[in-house]
Parts: structure tokens; sequence; C-alpha cells
């Protein structure tokens, strides 16, 4: 592709604008602030990985992936204001996401400790993680709020607070997983992936390509489901007290 | 038997003042009525009793412990509380039933929850119904039901007849006269009924704004005429 036709691809962007600007929609700003953005959030990573990718230092590396997970922490936790310890919850949920899922592909031999292998792939499952935690610490600070009553009185009859909240945490753990769970069920029938797209358009045969998206399915639903437990167990029982008394709202 | 020694028991909310240092006993088989008009604190002492709050000041003691050194979920099998509002989950009212064995991990014993719902009138056909196809006073006794097979050896009940009727209310309290003679149980209820108070309790415990206005005998109590009931 060169420069002109992606320089041309601006026009869709124009489309954009003036749909919303017919239909007075009133988003003109944001899609021409999200534009520019893209543009340059994009093209200053992209330096930034070549950099990175060049100079293959295994602590750069190590340090990109942490601050990935710091700043996905920073993003999810707000969905969780009001959660004891929120910020320490979403970034270990997240953390212990990436690391079993990675260890897992290193340790099979599906990828290697190399910038341009793991950023990408850790950005992937960072991702996808952050989405499922948000969703958690949303649920369950909805949850906590709706249904005080019933577990204050599972509470009262002598319920520890994991089994006063069992329910809570199972329907939270299911409706963060679901999102993953159906995208993997459509995988080749409703959408052609991210990593499957781009390899094919990089000229890969797409029966090469699939190998990879299957490994991504796999390595996102394991990443998702570990950041989901952590993030739903450890975020129920911040909840609570020592006493395991429900914290005032 | 001393079975709770309430020390100067102090409660703030939000910086209000709650409980301002209550002070009583209470020994097994005690049935005390509590009884004062609404936000002088009567749920609240129950909460801190059953643990679901822990007090600002002041210390409650169940059996010369303090109650936070308990572990709470085993304190709240001693001390069971049954909610003003009877909240029940799950699908069905067996469901809510068989709840306390799951607690207590112990096999369910049909034939008790059998005997319990014929004592306040409620038929067998009640366990397989949803918590939302039952009346109000259904619910008030299947939430005490509940409470009672957890087996605890003081109960807390607060307005637990409040959507009965006045033949279910006479059986509920029977069952709880019958649970205090067979099982020891020791009963501390919150009624605005005076006349529940004077069929039921043999001490009454006033609270006026967070503070005692009276502890004594039934007898005492309704004699005063300092006290305006």
């Amino acid at each position: 592709m060169t420069n002109l036709s992606l320089a041309m691809t601006f026009a869709l962007v124009l489309l954009a604008l003036y749909l919303s600007y017919k239909d007075k929609i009133g988003l003109e700003k944001d899609i021409m602030i999200g534009s520019v953005r893209a543009v340059l959030q994009l093209t200053v990573i992209g330096f930034i990985l070549t950099y990175v990718f060049d100079l293959n230092n295994i602590f750069v590396t190590t340090l990109i992936l942490g601050l990935m997970v710091y700043n996905a922490a920073v993003v999810s936790a707000k969905r969780g204001r009001g959660i004891y310890h929120i910020q320490r919850i979403a970034f270990f949920a997240l953390l212990f996401g990436l690391v079993i899922t990675l260890g897992a592909l290193l340790a099979f031999g599906a990828v290697e400790y190399q910038p341009s292998q793991v950023i990408p792939i850790s950005g992937m499952v960072v991702g996808n993680s952050m989405i499922a935690a948000s969703l958690v610490f949303n649920n369950l600070r909805e949850n906590f709020l709706r249904r005080r009553e019933e577990i204050e009185i599972k509470l009262c009859l002598g319920a520890t607070s994991r089994e006063a909240a069992t329910s809570i945490i199972r329907q939270t753990i299911r409706s963060a997983m679901l999102p993953s769970i159906d995208s993997m069920k459509t995988l080749g029938i409703v959408q052609l992936p991210g990593m499957m797209t781009g390899l094919i358009l990089a000229g890969l045969p797409p029966t090469d390509a699939i190998k990879y998206q299957i490994m991504v399915a796999f390595m996102l639903v394991g990443a998702v489901s570990v950041s989901v437990f952590i993030a739903a167990y450890w975020g129920s029982k911040s909840f609570f007290t020592e006493f395991e008394q429900l914290r005032q709202p | 038997m001393l079975l709770l020694d309430v020390v100067d028991l102090k409660l703030e909310f939000k910086g209000i003042p709650v409980l301002m240092g209550l002070s009583f006993q209470v020994y097994q088989k005690d049935c005390i009525g509590l009884l004062g008009s609404s936000g002088s604190g009567k749920t609240s002492l129950f909460r801190i009793l059953n643990l679901l709050q822990s007090p600002s000041q002041g210390k409650v003691m169940y059996l010369d412990r303090d109650t936070l050194s308990y572990s709470p979920t085993a304190l709240r099998k001693r001390i069971g509380y049954v909610m003003q509002k009877p909240h029940l989950f799950e699908d069905t009212v067996a469901d809510n039933l068989l709840y306390p064995y799951f607690l207590l991990k112990t096999e369910p014993n049909y034939l008790v929850i059998h005997q319990y719902l014929e004592k306040v009138n409620l038929s067998e056909s009640i366990l397989q119904k949803k918590p939302t196809e039952l009346s109000g006073g259904e619910q008030q006794r299947i939430a005490l039901i509940r409470s009672l097979l957890i087996q605890p050896h003081i109960l807390l009940l607060d307005e637990f007849t409040a959507a009965l009727d006045e033949e279910n209310t006479i059986a509920v309290e029977k069952m709880i006269l019958a649970e205090q003679e067979e099982k020891n149980v020791t009963v501390l209820f919150i009624s605005h009924q005076a006349v529940q108070a004077q069929r039921l309790a043999k001490k009454i415990l006033h609270l006026e704004k967070g503070k005692i206005a009276f502890y004594g005998t039934k007898e005492a109590y309704f004699t005063s005429k300092d006290v305006d009931v």
C-alpha cells in the first residue's frame, strides 16, 4: 500500500463526517479527534515498536509489557470505583492473565520471547482481559448494591462472605466470559479476526493464517478466564470487612 | 446463665449517634421485648448483636467472650437474626429451607421442616412455590423457619409478625414459646404492639433516641406510670 492510497482512505472519515453533519448527529468533533488521535498514536507507536524490535532487549520488552498491564489496570479500575483496593485487584488480575497465557505459549514453543512476537500478542491478551475485567467490576458493583439485602440475609444465617456472594460471583463470571466465548464460536463464520486478516493481507496463505488465529482464540479465552476469575473472587471479597460484614456503599 | 453482656455500646452512623452507651444483660431463656419509637436504635442493636455491624465503642460479650473475637459465621449461627423484611432468595421456598442445611453441612431433615410448616399453618405444597407467589405473611413465616433451622441459641426477631393476621400471629408466638421451652432458646424481639410484648415477653427493653429508657420485668414496665407505651 502506498502512502497516497493510505491518505485517500481518509475519504471514508469524510463520509462519516458528512453523514453525522447531515443528520445532525453531533459527532463531527469526536470523529475528527478520534481519527487524528488514531493517526498520531499509531505513528508514534510504529516508531517506538521499530526501535524496541531492533533493540531486542529482554528487560525493555518486559518493561513495556508491565506498562501495558499497568495502563490497562488503570482503565479497568475506573469501572470499579468504590471497590476497595480496586487498582491492586485490576493490576494483578490482568498480570496473572498475561503471565499464565504467555508462559504457556512460551512453554509450548508457540512463540519466542522476542519483542516482535510477545508485544503484539500481549497487547491482544491484555486488551481482551481488560474489557472482561471491566465487565466484572461493573457487574460486581451493580449486584452488590442491588442484592444487598439478600447478601445480608445469608450472612446473618451464618454464611461466609464467599457463600453469601456465590450467586453474584457466578453470574458475574458468566456475563464477563460470554463475549469471549461467543466471539470464539463465530470465528470464521461472522468475523475474520484481526490477526488472521493481517496475515492474509501480508500474503500468508489462509490455511497458515488460521493456525495463528486458532492459537490467538485459545490464548484469549485462557487469559480472559484467569483475569475474570481473579477479578471476580478477589473483587467480591473486598466488599466485606474482616468481620464478614458488608461494607457500607 | 449469663449469655449476653452488653457494655457501654455506642454506634455512630456518618457522625450521627444512633446508640448512646447501652448496657444490659441477657440470661438464658430470657424473652425480651424491645419497644421504642422508630429510629430509637432497635434494629441497629440487633445488627450489632448479630455482628452484621461493629459498634463504634463498647462491646458485646457472648459467654464471657467479646463477640468480635468469635468467627463471625459461627457466632451468627448461635445468634440468629430474622430481619424485618423477609427476603427470600433462590428459586423455590424449598431452596430457602434447605439453605440452612447447606450452611450447617448436614443432611436435610424434612420431618423437622414439615413440623415447622404445620406449626405456623402452612401446607407442604408451599415448598414448590416461588417466593414471588407468596403473600407477605407467608414469606415472613418461611423466613422465621429458615432461621430456626440453623438452631440458634439466641433468636433476634425484628417485627416478625408485622405481616400476619391475628390467628397466624398467635400460631407463630406459640412456636417461639415452644422453642424456648424445648430447646432453651433465648429470644429478643422488636415489636410495635404493646399487646404482643405483654403476651410474649418476660422482660422489656425500651429504647428512646439511642438510650435505654427502661429495662426490667414486663410487670414493672406495664405498671410503671412513667412509661408511655
